[in-house]
């Protein structure tokens, strides 16, 4: 991949991010760089909520929280639509499937059933 | 064989699912009001549904993207999240309305008390929409809201007028007995077009065709849903029009309930009549309810990049299960607290309209971005309609709140 080449504001900023598998696993919320080159592609409501209006940051904080997970831009495997990585959303920190809304959503019946 | 069933199926799901409360609430008015002089408004309406459907579904279909992904990549984060919020607060009240109205329907069959219906369709939705798959929950209430055609028939029966139903047709200006007349008709015309486009129709059909997985080769199967199945949903909107303006007018009915539908096929067919007006209104209601509570779900997840889809199992898909559930029981605690569903049907149309621009322009740009699209990007066909629809939902959403407040929503 060549960085410099990447129109990196449409390209890569605020697309769908896909782990190895095709599982969603959040968006592009904001781009690391080291000069000209993407170092990392930065997700989570800590740095998605920068990008608004002060008053606006603080409420979103206060419902979705701050967490960032850095993922190394090493990690992403093809960028078509979508940004695909190289690993499975849960060795990265990106997996749905903890917390407390995966708790109560597994409780109810036939939860693992499509 | 299997893709001409698909075709067929599609086309009655989308006819069946074309109609919910508001749009049962406004064409009965327009008819009882103005007689058959908003009938162009469906044309106007459905054309317009049509070019943005088919646009949605395409893009679905070829990139694999569903509306608020590419309102957020458009738009940026922060306008974007504007209009998530705008979007999913008018799916909420829509989601409201129809909640209330089936309670209505219920208590209009059986008598009883109306708070404790509201309770059991909040059970009901829930129940289905959990355990029922995505195809069969488009199939059943899409097929079974093809019941309304009663309407249509009874439309037809009760119309003698067939001179003045085409010209209702051509766009005019009724004569009227009060100025103030002409603002109720304005409000109409932008109220009828708005509940016709409604923009979750858009977002609930994009995220259909990608949970029915849907490839370029299904360009066709769109264009045809879209244009046949919207086509003969319309007649359901003309024939609650002919109800209005043939029986309800003369008699001086002005609906406030949407019971009031189900007199045209009552009387016309008697028992019968109105127990399948009540059983069609029942299945549309429901779909559109189920449909607006996903329709927020479907947002969130596109928005924020979540695991979602009924094709997955919950387990997978946490926030997105969680999501609609919550927005059922949101909509069930406002309509708990008593209020009006006709009044709320009348809020949501117009808070629809003021957003439908939002979510209309980043369609057109993507539908139209060779980059993106490849050779599949927008004609001169679906461009040439696709802006000048753009700029009739701007007009319509720069009229919106000015008219319900001159109109005092409608009332003159």
């Amino acid at each position: 991949m060549t960085e410099g080449y990447l129109d990196m504001c449409r390209q890569v900023l605020d697309r769908q991010v896909i782990d190895s598998n095709h599982i969603p696993c959040g968006k592009v919320d904001d781009i690391e760089m080291n000069g000209n080159k993407i170092t990392a592609i930065l997700i989570g409501n800590g740095v998605a909520s920068e990008r608004m209006p002060e008053l606006a940051r603080a409420v979103s904080r206060k419902i979705f929280g701050d967490r960032v997970v850095r993922v190394p831009w090493s990690e992403v495997h093809v960028i078509t639509h979508e940004i695909k990585l190289k690993s499975r959303a849960v060795d990265l920190g990106l997996d749905e499937r903890q917390g407390w809304v995966f708790e109560l959503i597994n409780k109810l019946p036939l939860a693992w059933k499509k | 064989m299997k893709k001409i069933l698909e075709i067929f199926l599609g086309i009655l799901t989308a006819m069946g699912g074309f109609v919910e409360i508001g749009e049962l609430v406004f064409s009965l008015n327009a008819g009882a009001k103005f007689r058959y002089s908003l009938l162009w408004v469906v044309v106007l309406g459905t054309v317009g549904i049509i070019v943005y459907g088919e646009m949605c579904g395409r893009i679905a279909a070829v990139t694999e993207q569903p509306v608020f992904t590419l309102i957020r990549e458009r738009a940026g984060y922060t306008a974007g999240l504007g209009t998530l919020i705008a979007a999913n607060l008018v799916s909420l009240l829509t989601c409201t309305a129809e909640i209330g109205g089936l309670a209505i329907l219920i208590k209009l069959l059986f008598g009883g008390n109306y708070f404790l219906y509201i309770v059991l369709v909040l059970v009901f939705l829930l129940v289905c929409v959990w355990f029922m798959s995505f195809q069969v929950i488009e199939r059943v209430f899409g097929l079974l809201g093809l019941l309304m055609i009663v309407f249509v028939v009874a439309g037809v029966y009760l119309t003698q007028d067939w001179n003045g139903v085409a010209w209702g047709f051509v766009p005019s200006i009724p004569a009227v007995e009060t100025s103030s007349d002409y603002f109720v008709y304005a409000y109409f015309v932008v109220a009828l077009t708005s509940s016709i486009m409604l923009p979750y129709e858009t977002y609930f059909y994009a995220a259909g065709a990608i949970e029915d997985g849907w490839n370029p080769s299904d360009i066709t199967l769109n264009r045809i849903i879209v244009i046949i199945g919207f086509s003969l949903g319309a007649l359901l909107s003309i024939g609650l029009i002919l109800i209005g303006g043939s029986f309800l007018k003369p008699l001086l009915i002005e609906p406030q309930l949407p019971g009031t539908a189900a007199l045209g096929p009552a009387i016309v067919f008697g028992k019968w009549g109105l127990i399948v007006g009540v059983l069609g209104m029942f299945f549309a209601f429901a779909g559109a309810a189920i449909e607006n509570a996903l329709t927020g779900a479907y947002n969130f997840a596109h928005f924020f990049g979540w695991s979602w889809g009924k094709f997955r199992p919950p387990k997978d898909a946490p926030r997105f299960n969680l999501a609609w559930i919550v927005m059922l029981l949101a909509a069930t605690l406002i309509i708990l607290t008593g209020v009006d569903p006709v009044q709320v049907v009348e809020y949501s149309i117009i808070f629809a309209v003021v957003i439908l621009p939002l979510t209309y322009f980043p369609m057109l740009l993507v539908a139209r971005d060779k980059d993106y699209m490849g050779h599949f990007a927008n004609g001169w066909l679906a461009d040439i309609f696709g802006w000048l629809y753009f700029v009739i939902i701007l007009l319509a959403a720069l009229a919106a709140i000015p008219l319900l407040i001159i109109t005092h929503g409608g009332e003159g």
